[in-house]
């Protein structure tokens, strides 16, 4: 049997439903306000559990205290990797962290 | 950085202050990170201490588009293109997913089209049975796949298939889904030899349906939230049926908690899949085979593949799945300095710190627990075992759901028994 192809395409009009799904918008959030200076401050160390993270923020946790020696450091380590610690039992745990620091340098690593 | 920003974004922060690599994101090499972050620390002291803008304060919405019902108008070739340009594709021709075609869909469930079976992680996306179906015409499944795939996204959706990171992770795992029960034959789930190749529409289209929806449903891009380093072949397709009539043991659903008549799917994310010659066809044999080659890098989630041959043998030894799982847990070990645990302390493996042997030639245990572990009967004759190992995330676990069958259901797998390939003669 002999067939043209390209016709029997070309004669075909398709309308198509969209595969994307609709997702409820997310409320947006601001970042928290800077302090205008780390003299003092506590600064929160939170690693994603990989260990590239914790070498770096002990990179950072370094150079910190050399620059600003009276900075404090507080160290968090998250429950579960890749996964939002406030999705996490460690959830009670670390909203306590936040509020305990000035600011939070996070280190996402492999 | 795009998985950063991408991440934050959908938490609702799209503005939170990212100071880009200058020490790779695997290093562990102290005097690399010490240099990289050295450079970086006057753009780390910038962001930790510059006055916020007022969009950082406040961000602006983006506006929100109302998906269109109707994606496009068009002939064959260009909506392939236009799918596909759109990110909505996964590289093979798809299926229009016309209106007629969606509502031959529709007819493998009772559920409304706008029932929502889950949301998808990292998008949040509604998986609606219209929205399952849509991507199951593109992904070229049946009707009959249909209560197949809506207890699929039920797996994915569940937290403790850990998707979210999965999904994401720069280990390219996939998605393994192991079908039993009634409807693995109704559906025509191959689970003989061959099972996991091409050739199968329920296996490859199942399968593929779980990648788009993946993709369009939960929004995940490659490079962008998927960020495997390698990428994966079996996020096309790693679909199995259990030869339940062939194995000597309970089925794995049945293991699962479900009733022998039931259907269930089951869901881990393995990102290696390996066959190995066995060591001998004796019960020994086997299970030498398993307990020496489980890779020690991996250590989480780990099914042992058999054939019904191999299954057979070991039962007339007196074997259970327990009891292997519990041997291949005890005697699948390591010398230390071969574990990962060894080298980082047990920090990404998971695995708590008296665990962790203290010395290079300690054994180790590769797999975490029997519980880690199960057992699957598939294939055809042959002297090959299989290995599917996957990640040891805490809490991750087997996800398994039990697969709802429609009314009219044995008018609908009557339909499409036919459906079957025959091959040349020659």
């Amino acid at each position: 049997m002999n067939v043209d192809v390209n016709t029997s395409r070309r004669s075909a009009d398709y309308e198509v439903l969209s595969p994307w799904a609709d997702a409820d918008p997310v409320p947006l959030r601001g970042i928290a306000p800077r302090p205008a200076d780390l003299a003092g401050k506590k600064i929160g160390l939170f690693s994603n559990r990989k260990r590239a993270a914790q070498l770096t923020l002990g990179a950072v946790e370094r150079e910190l205290l050399e620059k600003f020696p009276t900075v404090q450091t507080s160290w968090y380590e998250c429950s579960t990797i890749n996964t939002p610690e406030m999705l996490t039992e460690g959830k009670a745990k670390f909203v306590a962290w936040v509020a305990g620091v000035d600011a939070v340098v996070l280190s996402v690593a492999d | 950085m795009t998985d950063g920003r991408s991440a934050a974004s959908n938490k609702g922060m799209p503005l939170v202050r990212i100071v880009p690599d200058e020490v790779p994101c695997e290093c562990n090499v102290k005097e690399d990170a010490d240099a990289g972050i050295r450079a970086s620390m006057a753009r780390i002291i910038e962001a930790l201490t510059k006055p916020l803008s007022a969009e950082e304060q406040a961000p602006k919405k983006k506006e929100k588009g109302t998906p269109s019902r109707i994606a496009f108008k068009g002939q064959l070739e260009e909506f392939d293109r236009f799918f596909y340009k759109r990110g909505w594709g996964d590289g093979l021709p798809l299926r229009p997913p016309t209106e007629a075609a969606v509502r031959e869909m529709l007819a493998g469930t009772d559920l409304e089209p706008a029932h929502v079976v889950g949301e998808i992680v990292p998008r949040n996306g509604k998986a609606t049975v219209e929205k399952i179906a849509i991507n199951a015409v593109m992904a070229g499944a049946l009707p009959t796949h249909m209560p197949i795939l809506i207890a699929c996204v039920e797996a994915l959706a569940d937290p403790r298939a850990h998707l979210g990171a999965y999904g994401t992770s720069t280990g390219s795992w996939m998605p393994f889904w192991i079908i039993n029960g009634p409807v693995r034959d109704d559906a025509r789930v191959n689970s003989g030899s061959g099972a996991m190749s091409p050739g199968d529409i329920a296996n490859a289209a199942i399968g593929r349906t779980m990648g788009l929806i993946v993709k369009n449903v939960g929004g995940t891009r490659k490079a962008i939230e998927d960020m495997g380093v390698y990428g994966n072949p079996g996020k096309y397709s790693c679909v199995a049926g259990e030869n339940e009539e062939m194995s000597p043991w309970e089925p794995l659903h049945v293991e699962q908690g479900f009733a022998g008549d039931e259907s269930a799917v089951t869901l881990f994310f393995p990102n290696c899949y390996s066959q190995i010659w066995q060591y001998g066809s004796d019960d020994k044999g086997i299970l030498a085979t398993l307990i020496y080659n489980l890779p020690p890098g991996r250590s989480g989630l780990t099914c042992l593949l058999m054939t019904p041959t191999q299954a057979k043998t070991l039962a007339q030894k007196g074997w259970t799945k327990p009891m292997i799982r519990k041997y291949v847990y005890e005697y699948g070990r390591v010398p230390a300095y071969r574990h990962p645990s060894f080298h980082d302390g047990g920090g990404w493996t998971g695995r708590s710190p008296e665990t962790v042997p203290p010395n290079a030639m300690d054994s180790a245990a590769i797999v975490p627990s029997p519980d880690h572990i199960r057992v699957l009967v598939l294939g055809g004759p042959g002297a090959f075992m299989g290995l599917a190992c996957g990640g040891g995330l805490p809490g991750g676990q087997f996800v398994t759901k039990k697969v709802n069958l429609p009314s009219g259901w044995t008018k609908l797998v009557a339909k499409y028994k036919g459906l079957v390939p025959a091959y040349e003669k020659y």
